[in-house]
């Protein structure tokens, strides 16, 4: 930046920073506001009120004005110049976490592209609750010294249009030379999905023509009040790393031993790692980390792929959650079905990563023209490149026809009323090029999306032969319930004789075994009801174990069961029931504690037993035992967590008793164990874990204790530790 | 040969129970109700030689309540035989139409379409061997106009017994029949013809009165009105059985009007339970035929996709299996054309009553 002048930097740079073209300049402009605020808001922890106006400038040929404006905490007054002149500003560069921001330069670029296009500033005003009035001001770039400029700065109370007093926000008006266009790569459709993806954020679209009528509207509030939980902060992981990388940190630490360097920098790194890496690379477990040379660097690149470590820990990650995706797409289109499923985190290259995906059928899009694909990384909706983006990609790889999409020669994107989204979230989003619309191949990630597709398929082919099966079964119903009574009735009045007993007879037309599933919001219990009814109308007795999946997930139980249930698998409850003899029905009843209404409208059951049940499916056992296969892994994978956990602590064990007393556990305490346990003395820990009354805590001991919390890996690494 | 005396009001309330009876009883056996029919498709249509006429066969289809739509017939066949119990015992009766809009007020067993209700009645005649005019129903065809020395006695509606003829006591639109012709309400006094010729259109039928066509040949015409109505064709079996008199079928050269010459003559296969009562076996077919339209070199028409496609079925149609109109329709398909009565008058009005029709009904030997 120091060589080359801002406006050539821009026109060089023009392609990857989203101003190329004029359509795409006040898509561009409409997201670095949004994204800001956004994130913004979520920091603050304030839920987002987002409103985006757009106006044709009259007279002007290409020129528009964007306002945002949005009721985030506001941009403290000594901040704002840096905010929106510099391209560097902001945490969200130098840490790990997910975040909207690496997806663009920052609002910077919309002031540069503003001023280089229209010659006009870009004006802000910015209110914090802490101070009494609101900033105005216009900022701009001074091209000869490539620093930003603010002018006509005051202070003022900000008002709102029924003249109530804004206490915290921002409002950024800028003038752009661009071009407002509807369809598919629009503002407005970047707002609609960017709402389906933050449902927690009301945004609002209103656009005018030159002579203030309005040509676009749109209009998208909230579907929840909770916002997502904040992202934490995580050190890298090993596998993800470059040589480039490691030999800045080992250069730039601080640390005095090469144990400490590794377990301090890195994430899924403990003491018996540590060491196991040090032999491995024959470096001293002793050298200082800044003493490390080329070729020993190397060598430890090398021993980070053959030594067992964790995976990282994925609470920095922020999925948008399946049930809210339901809802925020159920808003937003018109639809008879929507799928929604969020894998569990996962890890690709050292990063940790995690699909969500959402398939909504039934939509009012022509049968046989394409699905509409929505593509979002990190809450971020990706407009552009459609076609060389690995989430369409893996898309465009599952067998559609399968699931009950047409899939023309299985290539392409599937043909039907339907869409389907896609979500990665991650801490590091790798895209195609520098335009940051499309994202490059990954193996890892790739599967992931097209196991979280196959799911979201078989609920569609479900819903399908359920719907089917219910028209057929609704007939049927209708004719044994209503018209065969009449029947019975006219006939014995014509003849004067008496009516026969139905029930043989409803058993002889019907032949089957149904069954029917409800799910309904109890208002004033504030729970979510459901049940299970099945009719044997066959003339032998059945025997059933009936499955139906159910939202199982930290904060939701199931409670009142009327027949008593077990856990077959997550989100699977089964019932063994009785012999269910002929002409006999029962209902299986449930309610759901913890869901709010709306969130779970349908749900799959399933059976074992002979025959065939309509409205139920056969399980497939393969795929349980695919989905008890994930389960047993993430379990393993948290039984290591905590065994590496101990070994770090054990560690402590200073005089080699084979167990801790109050002070080595004080010294624990401000190590691995960090927050994990929350007593701050060694001698509180002793307290209120020893069970054998020994007066000091063995390795089951502390077991026990530190399975009581929850385990945060993150924790591992705790700011708060001291050097050994 | 008259039928409907045979029939009781008992005989056919009862005939109608025995329906009621095979659905309750397979009720009460824990089994869905039934109700099984002959099938009434031309796949099902047998040459009765004792007859002469075609009749249903042995093929029958079982309705049964195990679907929906079959269900609702099945009650709704039920509502028909309340209702017509009521009309007997109460000496009332009703058109089909007017069955059809009472049948609004059965619920669930109300009918869709006038179709449905009519096809429904002429099931149970079927079934149950009776005529719909035993169930006291009435349709809306209309019945056919005749001019002729033809004189009959017609009861009328207050019960006494009208004489007219067809010709000195008749305007020009002739005289109408009835909706029931039987014996109890129209009887055959006396006759000075020699034969009966039944006309397709109204156009023609006006044509052969205006020329005086049944004074000089001494015939009597009927205006057939299109598809004859059942009272139309019964009225031509009367006149044929009971005063031996020819019938001669003078209809468009098109294969639907030979469908109107084999329902006149051997049975239609809509009442093909009571072919032998509205059927004239002995009836003849006088034109226009193929070799008309090539003959007399008359203005014709292109068969259109549906025409030769009617004329494919009919070739398969066992009542039309004889090999003169084997011959006949293969002919027409020959040609692809098709053309109308009213065609003669490309030679002048007076050419049909000059000319064709002498030549063709000295052709059959009639004058």
């Amino acid at each position: 930046m120091q060589q080359a002048s801002i406006s050539e930097f821009f026109e060089k740079n023009k392609h990857f920073l989203g101003f190329d073209t004029l359509n795409r300049s006040i898509i561009t402009a409409t997201k670095e506001s949004v994204d800001n605020s956004l994130d913004a808001c979520e920091e603050a922890r304030l839920l987002p009120d987002i409103h985006i106006e757009i106006r044709k400038v009259k007279g002007k040929t290409d020129e528009l004005i964007m306002i945002s404006q949005d009721n985030g905490p506001g941009i403290p007054p000594d901040s704002i110049t840096k905010v929106f002149g510099s391209l560097l500003f902001g945490s969200r560069f130098h840490t790990i976490r997910q975040t909207r921001g690496q997806q663009g330069i920052g609002i910077t670029g919309v002031v540069m592209y503003s001023q280089l296009t229209t010659g006009k500033k870009t004006q802000v005003i910015s209110k914090v609750k802490q101070e009494a009035t609101a900033v105005y001001v216009n900022i701009g770039l001074d091209t000869k010294k490539n620093k930003a400029i603010s002018s006509k700065r005051r202070r003022d109370h900000w008002f709102n249009s029924e003249g109530e007093i804004i206490e915290h926000g921002v409002k950024v008006q800028a003038h752009l030379k661009a071009k407002y266009q509807r369809g598919k790569q629009s503002v407005h459709q970047y707002l609609r999905m960017t709402s389906i993806v933050n449902p927690h954020a009301s945004l609002s679209l209103v656009v005018y023509d030159e002579e203030g009528e309005v040509i676009d509207e749109g209009n998208w509030p909230r579907v929840t009040d909770t916002l997502p939980h904040p992202v934490k902060e995580i050190r890298p992981h090993p596998h993800g790393l470059e040589i480039g990388s490691l030999q800045r940190f080992l250069r730039d630490s601080k640390e005095r031993k090469m144990t400490s360097f590794l377990r301090h920098n890195f994430s899924g790194v403990s003491v018996r790692a540590a060491r196991e890496i040090l032999y491995k690379s024959e470096i001293d477990e002793a050298r200082k980390p800044s003493s490390i040379t080329a070729p020993e660097v190397q060598a430890m690149l090398e021993a980070f792929k053959k030594v067992k470590l964790l995976s990282p820990p994925t609470d920095c990650l922020s999925p948008i959650e399946d049930l809210l995706i339901k809802k925020g797409l159920s808003k937003a289109i018109d639809s008879k079905f929507v799928s929604t499923v969020t894998r569990a985190p996962s890890v690709a290259g050292g990063n940790p990563f995690q699909v969500e995906v959402g398939l909504i059928f039934g939509t009012d899009l022509p049968s046989d023209s394409p699905v509409e694909v929505l593509r979002i990384a990190n809450r971020v909706p990706l407009m552009y490149q459609q076609g060389g983006c690995l989430l369409t990609k893996s898309i465009e790889s599952v067998d559609w026809k399968k699931y009950g999409l047409e899939h023309p020669g299985g290539r392409g994107v599937p043909k039907g009323p339907a869409a389907i989204l896609v979500h990665l979230a991650s801490t590091n989003v790798f895209f195609t090029s520098e335009a940051k619309e499309a994202l490059s191949d990954n193996e890892e990630v790739f599967n992931e999306i097209r196991l979280a597709l196959q799911e979201v398929g078989r609920g569609l082919r479900n819903h399908k032969r359920k719907s089917k099966q219910r028209e057929k079964a609704r007939e049927k119903f209708e004719l044994v319930n209503v018209i065969l009574p009449e029947i019975s009735a006219k006939a014995s009045s014509i003849l004067g004789r008496e009516e026969p007993d139905l029930a043989p007879v409803i058993t002889n037309i019907m032949n089957a075994i149904f069954s029917e599933e409800m799910s309904e919001w109890d208002s004033t219990e504030k729970v979510t009801k459901c049940s299970i009814k099945l009719f044997n109308y066959t003339n032998r007795p059945r025997q059933y174990t009936i499955l139906a999946t159910w939202p199982e997930r930290e904060g939701v139980e199931m409670v009142n069961e009327n027949y008593e249930g077990r856990r077959e698998a997550k989100g699977l409850r089964k019932w063994k029931l009785d012999t269910l003899q002929p002409s006999e029905n029962l209902e299986i009843s449930f309610s759901i504690d913890g869901l709010s209404k709306g969130d779970w409208t349908q749900f799959d059951v399933f059976f074992r037993g002979s025959g065939d049940i309509i409205g139920a499916m056969k399980l497939d056992e393969k795929i349980l035992e695919e989905i008890r296969r994930e389960e047993m892994a993430a379990i393993e994978e948290e039984a290591l967590a905590t065994k590496f956990i101990i070994d770090d602590v054990m560690e402590f064990d200073t005089d080699s008793s084979g167990d801790l007393d109050s002070d080595e556990l004080d010294d624990a305490i401000r190590g691995p164990l960090g927050d994990v346990i929350d007593e701050t003395t060694g001698s509180e820990v002793v307290e209120t874990h020893d069970a054998g009354e020994s007066g000091t805590l063995d390795r089951e001991e502390i077991t026990d204790a530190i399975s009581d919390k929850n385990t945060h890996q993150a924790n591992l690494f705790s700011e708060e530790w001291s050097d050994e | 040969m008259d039928f409907s005396r045979d029939k009781t009001a008992e005989s056919v309330i009862s005939s109608l129970h025995q329906v009621a009876e095979e659905m309750h009883n397979k009720m009460m056996k824990g089994t869905a109700p039934t109700m099984s029919l002959p099938v009434r498709t031309k796949k099902n249509i047998e040459f009765n030689k004792r007859l002469g006429v075609f009749k249903y066969g042995k093929k029958r289809s079982l309705r049964d309540a195990t679907s929906l739509r079959s269900a609702n017939q099945l009650l709704r066949a039920l509502h028909i035989i309340e209702f017509i119990e009521e009309m007997i015992n109460s000496g009332k009766s009703s058109t089909l139409r007017e069955m059809y809009y009472i049948s609004e007020a059965w619920g669930n067993g109300k009918f869709g379409s006038q179709n449905e209700s009519n096809n429904l009645a002429e099931d149970l005649e079927i079934v149950t061997k009776c005529m719909r005019e035993d169930f006291k129903l009435r349709p809306e065809e209309d019945g056919a106009r005749m001019i002729g020395d033809i004189t009959i006695n017609e009861r009328n509606r207050k019960g006494d017994w009208m004489k007219i003829n067809a010709r000195d006591d008749v305007g020009d639109s002739g005289y109408g029949l009835p909706y029931n012709v039987e014996s109890e309400k129209l009887r055959l006094i006396e006759n000075d013809i020699d034969f009966i010729m039944a006309i397709e259109t109204g156009g023609m039928f006006d044509r052969l009165v205006e020329n005086g066509f049944d004074e000089e040949h001494r015939a009597g015409l009927l205006h057939l009105k299109g598809q004859p109505a059942r009272s139309t064709r019964r009225m031509l079996k009367r006149m044929n059985e009971e005063w031996n008199l020819p019938v001669i079928v003078f209809l468009d050269g098109d294969p639907w009007s030979f469908r109107i010459f084999a329902s006149i003559a051997y049975g239609a296969i809509k009442t093909a339970h009571i072919s032998e009562y509205l059927a004239t076996p002995s009836a003849s077919y006088l034109g226009i035929t193929a070799d008309d339209i090539l003959a007399y070199d008359l203005p014709s028409d292109d068969l259109s996709s549906k025409d030769i496609e009617a004329l494919k079925a009919e070739l398969t149609d066992p009542r039309f299996a004889d090999g003169w109109w084997q011959e006949q329709i293969n002919m027409m398909l020959d040609l692809g054309k098709k053309a109308e009565q009213q065609s003669l008058a490309k030679y002048g009005l007076d050419f049909v009553t000059d000319t064709y029709l002498p030549e063709k009904l000295a052709g059959l030997g009639l004058i």
